[in-house]
């Protein structure tokens, strides 16, 4: 479904991703982790071009993102991304935020739009928002309708960038809970972040990057019970208990 | 001091009367095609801008500081008298059979206004966070569509109050009109002044009129803003 293939990417002298080779078979879920500043946003954020790699090759559901052939509006429609700060559109009512996508690319009709928003907005918990502005919402609130705008899409893959790290820690169960329900379907999922309950119950794989290398992929028990790269045990360490 | 006798009914009611009204039913004409063309034309310009395409953005800045930084009157003053001579033919004939002075003028007013707004919404395109795009993009839209349902919207809603100075700048210019032909209210108040010789009263009577048209737009400019854009605030 999505292949690096020794891809790299520089920003400027800054080598962000270097060498990447990855798999991700459909209905996947993949969680990628790493400290700040390994790249693991930038690996992420490159599946949908909204960073372009400089080298190596790049495939997504059958898509060469380096090919200038390749359709990237119509690629991207099949990418949902949510993103750590939601960015939902503020001028816009939760309803409209979910069906302003489908309406205008899908060209899904209007009514039809709305039934799906409904269903989605029911599957995360949200139905009693349909009119709501986004910034009448908690942060929770507003990252599950972000995940259902994703969705209305009826992408073949989700993207997650630190989905939760902007959120207050009474908040942070919800959207996992949406996100390993959707996982439970069979969905093929990328997800950037550092909740390591959620790696160890709905990953099928985690990645462990630092400065721009994958230096481990495993099965979840297997990463966290016995991590072999020393940066990912110091991780790990750390994760656990930050004070020391 | 002079002894002057004020006389209001020369211009409540009669011919002064119709020739006032008959001014401001152009001015209003004015207006209102200028305001729309302006913001139509200042959008596109905008967005040319903020193109990723050099040469699209090098054309609007040209055409930025060119139409900012050239006197109104001057560029009236071309569209009326100069324009002719480089427009094609096709072009010069259905002037000459609509208005020719009124196009000139709203022409004018369009192209200078046009300038001044689009730097206007630039600055609020710039203020809404990039993320908005990103997430935009994401979702599949191009960059133009991008820009029509999430940048451009918001972006709007910030940019009202410098465009209601716009808008009104317009309003009052469109006074500058009087100086080729234009039969709009100044030129009626003046024709008023050189009939009747009552000068206060036929400037005082325009006077009142731009300040009511200036009111107006602001109150139907807040009104939008209120029930139309911000409809959760309100």
């Amino acid at each position: 479904m999505i292949q690096f293939q020794n891809v790299h990417k520089w920003f400027k002298t800054l080598h962000v991703l270097n060498d990447v080779n990855l798999h991700v078979k459909q209905g996947e879920v993949v969680v990628v982790c790493g400290p700040s500043g390994s790249g693991k946003s930038t690996l992420i954020r490159t599946i949908n071009k909204l960073e372009p790699i400089n080298e190596g090759h790049l495939t997504v559901d059958g898509m060469d993102l380096l090919s200038k052939k390749t359709d990237l509006n119509r690629l991207r429609a099949e990418v949902g991304f949510v993103f750590q700060q939601f960015n939902l559109y503020p001028h816009l009512s939760v309803l409209s935020n979910i069906t302003l996508a489908p309406t205008k690319i899908r060209k899904t009709p209007k009514k039809e739009a709305e039934e799906q928003a409904m269903q989605l907005l029911e599957r995360v918990g949200l139905a009693m928002k349909r009119d709501a502005y986004p910034t009448q919402l908690s942060g929770g609130q507003q990252q599950r309708v972000a995940i259902a705008r994703a969705l209305a899409m009826k992408p073949r893959i989700m993207l997650f960038d630190e989905p939760t790290s902007a959120l207050d820690p009474e908040m942070i169960g919800e959207v996992l809970q949406v996100m390993q329900d959707l996982a439970k379907t069979g969905m093929t999922m990328v997800v950037v972040t550092h909740e390591m309950g959620f790696a160890r119950e709905v990953a099928d794989r985690v990645v462990f990057m630092d400065h721009g290398v994958i230096l481990e992929e495993a099965q979840p028990e297997e990463f966290f019970l016995n991590p072999q790269h020393d940066r990912a045990k110091q991780f790990l360490k750390q994760l656990l208990s930050p004070m020391h | 001091m002079l002894k002057y006798h004020f006389d209001w009914s020369i211009i409540t009611s009669g011919k002064y009367f119709e020739w006032l009204v008959s001014g401001l039913k152009i001015t209003l004409e004015l207006s209102a095609v200028g305001i729309v063309g302006a913001f139509v034309l200042g959008l596109v310009i905008a967005v040319l801008k903020m193109s990723n395409f050099k040469p699209l953005r090098w054309l609007a800045s040209v055409y930025l500081e060119f139409f900012r930084n050239t006197p109104l009157l001057i560029q009236i003053f071309f569209w009326y008298f100069g324009s002719y001579k480089i427009l094609p033919t096709a072009v010069n004939e259905w002037l000459n059979n609509t208005n020719f002075e009124f196009a000139a003028a709203a022409i004018a007013l369009i192209i200078y206004t046009s300038a001044f707004i689009a730097e206007d919404i630039r600055s609020g395109i710039l203020s809404i966070p990039k993320e908005q795009m990103e997430a935009a993009r994401s979702a599949g839209f191009s960059f133009l569509r991008s820009m029509q349902y999430i940048i451009l919207p918001q972006a709007v809603r910030i940019t009202i109050p410098p465009l209601v100075n716009q808008f009104l700048n317009l309003a009052k210019n469109s006074s500058l009109a009087m100086t080729i032909g234009v039969m709009e209210l100044t030129y009626q108040a003046r024709q008023v002044e050189s009939y009747s010789f009552k000068g206060f009263e036929a400037f005082t009577a325009a006077t009142v009129v731009y300040l009511a048209l200036s009111v107006s737009i602001t109150f139907l400019m807040d009104l939008y803003n209120k029930k139309v854009l911000n409809p959760q605030r309100s």
